[in-house]
């Protein structure tokens, strides 16, 4: 996977958020099929930026990649389940973990499930996929050529500088 | 403002306890000492705007966690909750998702940036890597416009906390709030910022889970609150609470993406010593993030179970369902770690974005316009100075104005900054053109769509917000003008920072 899927997929999903917000401007307010395009855009844009940050030389490393899928099937899902399933939330309601069940779907589904695997992928990929001491040593080199070729720039203005003073 | 209005209503006699005024002062000594002593360890601007390139992963993690979570987490973050259901845990809820995020996105790329071009703001990073003094210079300003409103808003509220703990009087109090977070910020700079960030976030975190204990016992636990609750309310312990669908999602949004255009938060990231370290970043911060964010969760659920049961009459105020909770069903000793928790919460933001501030002024716009100024350390004490004196006079001065510039801090950070920072260092295809553009088309929409909405000339329909709509324009322009201006990406690329980015 190179990072051009990942930019398109981040245009697409702003796309779709775009288009949810069109729809509330319609008289009577926004159909329910507008916060399925919030609901998928927003999963959309995580996953597509993580996969666009997580990149390296313009490829997508298979932890990275896993990382962008999971997060947008859980944020996906979870908002996707709770929009299908019929609202019980009152006094008969199930209660799955404190919670009754489209709820507690949302709250720990999408805001506990991610920090089970985010940062366990992040820290298990990093020495590998992220940054490396032989990635520090080749930004310090760059950084020392950069400063180099800047100091030899001046130097090369200076002296025509100088050469069109005399002229 | 509302942090505050809440404890002044929640009786300020059981304010005034002993357990919680010692447990306040003895916050107030401990963040002088740690002034003193970052004071003594302040000698360059590098100390002073990125503490020397030396601190560790575990301060930055909670550091960075403490200056995210403002007085909101604590006060208004409740209030919301206690009024419209589980719908304002939305704000929150990504936070399970941006710290990974933010690693990826932005913390290698800006430490990084940082180690090859000795970069100390978050402009800074922006005019590298489009090669763009005037997208620097753009960017300073839009944060400056938020900072200002951020930092009169934040003194205000401390303001407020102080008189209602002192009983100081609200102009008093807001000169008090000033003078002690600036007292460690202009002299220890953000050295005594990120200690004091981590002292303050450990209060922020004890507070938390202990208020989340008594949240569980009072209530027969979170079954015992959804049952009580549903019985009264259907919606409110719903998916999206009390509010519709789609404004519960479009917080998610504008706070999941909102995040990667945060300065107070990536101007951490060139603070760390060893880059390597990055690796536990999402780790602690999202544990610390986890645990801090309990009692914004809880407390409002509590509150209204507790008045569905008939235990505690409704709330005047959303904003008291802290305040009422905490003086009415824990210890006094805990009511003072939290209501320390709420100064701790005030201080933390405010110290971050007078130290940014001061060095938009004396770094970034110099740099836009060509010039630099010769002694940054100087220049930034000053100018930290200057800026608290006129954010307090501001918050003294302009009533609900203060409370409107702070509205729409977040959404002014989101729209200016994520498209050219987060997006912009990892497409090389993004141009300085589009940079510009998305920067100023998310400060001019913000702005007009805030003011226009505040004397009510004209609102979004329902589930649009100005945040979301403004981060959402500004992403599209951003796209757009890359687009069309596309064949001059490759000129704009330095080496150094070309290889950042393939990184």
């Amino acid at each position: 996977m190179t990072t051009r899927p990942a930019l398109l997929a981040l245009v697409l999903s702003c796309t779709a958020i775009a288009g949810a917000y069109l729809l509330a401007f319609l008289p009577g307010g926004a159909p329910p099929i507008a916060a399925w395009g919030l609901a998928i855009g927003s999963a959309g844009v995580l996953a597509s930026m993580m996969a666009l940050g997580a990149a390296r030389g313009g490829r997508l490393r298979p932890m990275a990649t896993l990382a962008s899928v999971l997060t947008f099937l859980v944020v996906s899902g979870g908002f996707g389940l709770a929009l299908l399933l019929p609202a019980n939330e009152g006094r008969d309601a199930v209660i799955v973990l404190g919670f009754p069940l489209r709820t507690a779907i949302v709250l720990y589904v999408v805001g506990l499930v991610p920090l089970l695997f985010l940062p366990a992928l992040y820290a298990a990929s990093f020495d590998a996929d992220t940054l490396s001491d032989g990635d520090l040593e080749r930004v310090r080199l760059a950084s020392a050529e950069g400063t180099g070729a800047e100091r030899a720039d001046a130097e090369r203005a200076s002296a025509e500088r100088a050469a069109l003073e005399r002229e | 403002m509302t942090v505050g209005q809440a404890l002044l209503q929640a009786a300020p006699a059981a304010l005034r306890h002993p357990a919680i005024i010692g447990t306040a002062l003895v916050y107030f000594v401990v963040v002088g000492a740690i002034g003193i002593w970052a004071t003594r360890r302040t000698k360059s601007a590098g100390d002073f705007f990125i503490a020397g390139k030396g601190i560790g992963v575990v301060t930055l993690a909670i550091a960075a966690m403490a200056s995210t979570l403002s007085g909101f987490a604590f006060i208004g973050g409740p209030g919301l909750v206690y009024s419209v259901g589980t719908g304002a845990v939305f704000i929150v809820l990504s936070a399970s998702i941006t710290n990974t995020l933010g690693a990826w996105v932005l913390a290698k790329r800006m430490r990084l940036l940082g180690e090859a071009r000795g970069l100390i703001t978050v402009p800074d990073a922006i005019g590298a890597r489009f090669r763009s003094p005037a997208a620097q210079g753009l960017s300073a300003i839009a944060m400056l416009v938020a900072i200002i409103g951020y930092m009169a808003t934040n003194f205000l509220a401390l303001g407020l906390v102080i008189d209602a703990m002192f009983g100081t009087g609200l102009s008093l109090g807001i000169w008090l709030a000033m003078l002690v977070t600036l007292s460690y910020t202009v002299t220890g700079g953000i050295l005594a910022g990120v200690y004091t960030d981590l002292f303050e976030g450990l209060v922020k975190t004890a507070a938390s889970v202990t208020v989340f204990y008594y949240v569980l016992t009072a209530s027969g636990g979170l079954t015992g609150i959804s049952r009580a609750i549903g019985a009264v309310d259907d919606a409110f312990m719903g998916p999206w609470g009390k509010m519709p669908a789609m404004s519960a999602l479009s917080l998610f949004f504008v706070f999941g993406l909102g995040s990667l255009g945060q300065p107070h938060v990536a101007h951490k990231f060139y603070m760390l010593r060893d880059p390597r370290r990055l690796k536990w970043y999402p780790l602690l911060m999202s544990a610390a993030m986890a645990l801090t964010l309990l009692l914004f969760v809880g407390v409002g659920m509590a509150v209204r179970a507790q008045v569905a049961l008939g235990a505690m009459p409704p709330l005047a105020r959303a904003d008291d369902a802290t305040p009422a909770f905490v003086l009415g069903f824990t210890p006094s000793a805990v009511a003072g770690l939290v209501f320390s928790g709420v100064i701790a919460a005030g201080m933390s933001t405010v110290n971050s974005f007078m130290n940014i501030g001061a060095a938009a002024i004396t770094h970034d716009l110099p740099r836009a316009l060509g010039r630099r100024v010769d002694n940054e350390l100087r220049w930034g004490r000053a100018w930290t100075l200057v800026l608290s004196i006129a954010a307090a006079l501001l918050a003294q001065v302009s009533g609900t104005l203060v409370a409107f510039l702070g509205i729409f801090g977040y959404g002014l950070f989101a729209a200016t900054l994520v498209p050219s920072l987060a997006i912009g260092l990892n497409w090389k295809g993004a141009t300085r053109e589009g940079a510009i553009a998305s920067i100023a088309t998310g400060l001019v929409l913000t702005l007009a769509l805030e003011t226009l909405g505040y004397f009510k000339v004209f609102s979004l329909p329902a589930g649009v917000t100005v945040s979301g709509m403004s981060l959402l324009l500004s992403l599209l322009v951003f796209f757009v003008v890359s687009w069309t201006t596309r064949a001059r990406a490759a000129e704009q690329l330095d080496a150094d920072v070309r290889v950042v980015m393939e990184i």
